[in-house]
């Protein structure tokens, strides 16, 4: 029997044990000292063909016009141990792949974890963090299908109250397998601070190693002997990666820094010329190089003033368990993008993803209460390639204004600039240059029920006298709370001046102004929530958690239920 | 009538590694895929047989492009062979090689597994005889399989592609943001003279087994023969799309 046969053999043994003795008025569930707990998130899609906004030729609108993806999570407590396991499932899911179908299932993670006294045990599928993430972070992201745990051992060990040891080894998960090759890696974290001193410190230093599977590399040497002599390079089969950090926290500024370094490490450049041994020039090409990052960031907070300014230098950092491996897959690390989260719909449209080869970046967010009525905010962001040409520039105001009980304004403009050519692979593309003027209302009925209206228009700059990308937007959204249990949610993304890529009608030949139409209905029950969704989505960069990725249209509707127990 | 003389002739045939790479005339990346499948056929010569398919969100041709390389078969290859994560991508030997998600391959895993397939010696040769009527543009191709190891598969299928090379059309390229028009589209799928995922082959492939096919198809007036090759694929269906063999022949001399 596998291991994780066993984890679940003693899990449905705990479980009928504890279900026989549960007390229906607890919402955890306890049997002597063991505690039962757990989460169930599932998604279901109905696929409606609408070719005119894209949202056809993937086997979801062509034949299986239904998709759910689902991760059952039980994890128990007792004897002195934790233990957990996850069962999931994508059935014609689109997460992994927006254009492609996937199906499996199964135990998509499981973990045992014991402490004796100051050591502490982890087997399974683990997640993990050295320092900001730069050089190690083992995490998941579910909306891109994102797994990055490592499946091994870790060790913990409490050197004393204020300093930790960890060090661990495995490979990375790759759906409901794992990649060949192998990771280790050690971090110490400390505390450094006296109740006679307003100054603290918070070091860590971390490695993290990394040895290429065979497979890998002989399909990087084959690769490698197709290239001309002066592009050759002898890959290395161990690629090492440090980090120093450390938080200084003073009063009211706390200043974080993390500079890590890679050794020489064989991954893809995607802006390097080649020229093929038949005589063409190519972009893109592996190369061989060691890796930096520096990020540091300062915040300042006292009497209703938040400051914080941030910096980051990353160069040859794509750190990944083998050189093959592209966009977020097979990521080790996890680079933190130095762009504001936006969240409103036409705000978030264009986001820069962090940009692994090069880039330098900075970052600074301003926030201030004037009363407790009013507040203002602001943030300016800034990046550039090494070579300084602009990446992605952001200006972004708010104003936030609360009338008694009864009414919230919240409002203000966003200036970006956003390289097409990088983000996109758009060769010679000029920036795109938008305007955002946005503004969101929330009106308070009584202490239950409440109407927000949000709106947002998009000003997008001319190339050669049309618009660039889709053009200009409007959007609009009114939201309905009945609480505790009810949200309403209409809204409505109008292509309302369309730009070069917004689809053409095909009688006629010209770009559609076209709706992309949205209702949803939430109902939440204790610890339990439920949405249905139509949904008409334009394609577009969708992030999650820092991560970007090109998305496709969607039509159709979706379903959720989201449960903790 | 009378078709070229064949490079990789029955009697001394050597395994044939088919590479079918995914392509758009709106993919920007993909001409430094197609310069490197060009790199990899120098190298291995007549071993190594590329396809070039146009399907997928790429491959919409401009309103000034003279030609339209999308094929319904390409089409469905693109979905029998599972979607690729991005573009360009390729599938060698329809295999799904150990430690792969699927059977999509990134340009960095291409050269590697052509190479591993070559070491593979073959468990069918592959004859092609083709012969073209110039007046009539009528191609035929008489197809034999000869079996040298027994292969108890239920499901082995015999898959004819038709392929032309030095089409000069409109294509994205990195160096600049309009297409350039005199890209020069190498081993375009032009059509399949089976179904997209191959005919089945209903007689028993026991050791020694020759089994013949015969196919025709008038070739449009645009097609030139001399870029033409004619490919035959023996491969599995099922859960494993395998290819066992393939072969390729010019149309003409």
């Amino acid at each position: 029997m596998n291991p994780k046969n066993w984890l679940l053999l003693v899990l449905l043994t705990v479980v009928s044990q504890t279900v026989t003795a549960q007390d229906a008025e607890n919402e955890q569930t306890t049997n002597n000292q063991g505690r039962l707990s757990g989460n169930l998130s599932m998604n279901g899609n109905f696929f409606i063909r609408d070719s005119a906004i894209g949202a056809a030729n993937t086997p979801q609108y062509d034949r299986q016009l239904f998709g759910a993806d689902s991760w059952l999570n039980l994890n128990y407590q007792n004897w002195g141990f934790d233990m957990g396991i996850r069962f999931d499932m994508f059935n014609n899911s689109n997460l992994l792949n927006p254009t492609s179908s996937y199906t499996d299932l199964g135990i998509g993670r499981w973990y045992i974890s014991k402490k004796i006294n100051k050591l502490g045990i982890t087997g399974g599928y683990i997640y993990d963090i050295i320092g900001s993430g730069i050089i190690f972070r083992a995490y998941e992201e579910r909306p891109l299908a994102i797994d990055q745990a490592l499946y091994g051992i870790r060790l913990t060990y409490g050197i004393n109250e204020n300093w930790t040891a960890k060090a661990f080894t495995g490979r990375q998960k790759q759906q409901f397998g794992t990649y060949a090759s192998v990771l280790r890696g050690a971090a110490i974290d400390g505390y450094i601070g006296s109740d006679s001193s307003s100054i603290s410190l918070a070091p860590g230093f971390g490695v993290v190693a990394r040895t290429l599977d065979d497979g890998s590399m002989n399909n990087l040497v084959a690769t490698l002997n197709t290239y001309a002599k002066t592009d050759i390079f002898t890959p290395k089969y161990n690629t090492y990666a440090l980090s120093f950090y450390n938080t200084l926290s003073s009063g009211p500024f706390s200043w974080y820094m993390e500079g890590a370094y890679k050794s020489a490490d064989s991954f893809v450049d995607p802006f390097q010329e080649r020229v093929t041994v038949s005589g063409d020039t190519v972009v893109g090409r592996y190369v061989n190089g060691e890796g930096s990052v520096f990020y540091s960031s300062l915040s300042f907070a006292k009497s209703g003033l938040g400051l914080t300014v941030e910096g980051k230098r990353t160069e040859n950092f794509d750190f990944r368990t083998n050189p093959q491996e592209a966009a977020a897959r097979g990521l080790l690390h996890y680079i933190p993008p130095m762009a504001r989260v936006n969240t409103y719909r036409l705000l978030a449209r264009y986001a820069a993803a962090t940009q692994f080869v090069g880039e330098q970046a900075f970052q600074v967010d301003a926030r201030y209460a004037v009363n407790r009525k009013l507040s203002l905010s602001a943030n300016f962001s800034n990046i550039t390639n090494l070579d300084g040409d602009q990446l992605y520039r952001e200006i972004f105001t708010e104003i936030y204004y609360k009338y008694k009980r009864k009414w919230t304004l919240t409002t203000g403009i966003q200036l970006q600039e956003y390289n097409q050519e990088v983000y996109y692979g758009k060769p010679d593309a000029p920036l795109l240059k938008t305007v955002t003027p946005y503004a969101d209302f929330l009106y308070k009925f009584n202490t239950k029920t409440s109407i927000r209206l949000e709106s947002q228009y998009m000003n997008m700059n001319k190339d050669h006298g049309i618009r660039s990308d889709y053009g200009n937007w409007f959007f609009a959204l009114a939201e309905f709370t009945l609480a505790p249990h009810w949200a309403i949610t209409v809204s409505d993304m109008y292509n309302i001046d369309p730009g070069k890529l917004s689809p053409t009608d095909a009688n006629t030949g010209k770009q559609d102004k076209i709706h992309y139409p949205r209702f949803d209905v939430y109902y939440t029950y204790h610890a339990n929530r439920f949405s249905l969704s139509y949904v008409k989505q334009v394609e577009g960069i969708v992030c999650s958690g820092g991560i970007c990725r090109l998305e496709p249209a969607f039509s159709g509707v979706k379903m959720s239920v989201n449960s903790t127990f | 009538m009378g078709g070229p003389v064949d490079p990789n002739p029955i009697d001394s045939q050597l395994r044939q590694v088919i590479i079918e790479e995914f392509t758009g005339v709106r993919c920007v990346q993909c001409p430094g895929g197609s310069a490197f499948i060009q790199d990899l056929l120098a190298i291995h010569g007549q071993q190594l047989i590329a396809v070039s398919i146009h399907a997928g969100d790429f491959s919409t041709p401009y309103s000034a492009s003279l030609y339209d390389f999308r094929t319904e078969e390409g089409n469905q290859l693109l979905s029998y062979l599972d979607e690729p994560f991005g573009f360009p991508s390729a599938v060698v030997d329809r295999k799904l090689f150990t430690g792969q998600f699927d059977l999509q391959l990134g340009q960095g895993d291409w050269a590697g597994f052509i190479a591993s397939e070559m070491a593979i010696a073959p468990k069918v040769r592959i004859g092609i005889e083709p012969g073209f009527n110039a007046g009539t543009r009528k191609l035929t191709a008489d197809v034999t399989i000869y079996v040298d190891e027994a292969i108890t598969a239920p499901d082995v299928r015999l898959s004819i592609m038709l392929t032309e090379n030095n089409i000069r059309d409109l294509q994205i390229t990195p160096s600049s943001s309009t297409p350039i028009p005199d890209y020069n589209h190498r081993h375009v799928l032009r059509d399949m003279l089976t179904q997209y995922n191959g005919d089945p082959i209903s007689e028993p492939l026991s050791q020694g087994a020759e089994i013949t096919r015969s196919f025709s198809f008038t070739m449009p007036a645009d097609w030139k023969e001399e870029n033409c090759e004619v490919i035959a694929i023996v491969s599995l269906a099922g859960a494993s799309k395998e290819v066992l063999q393939a072969h390729q022949v010019h149309v003409v001399e």
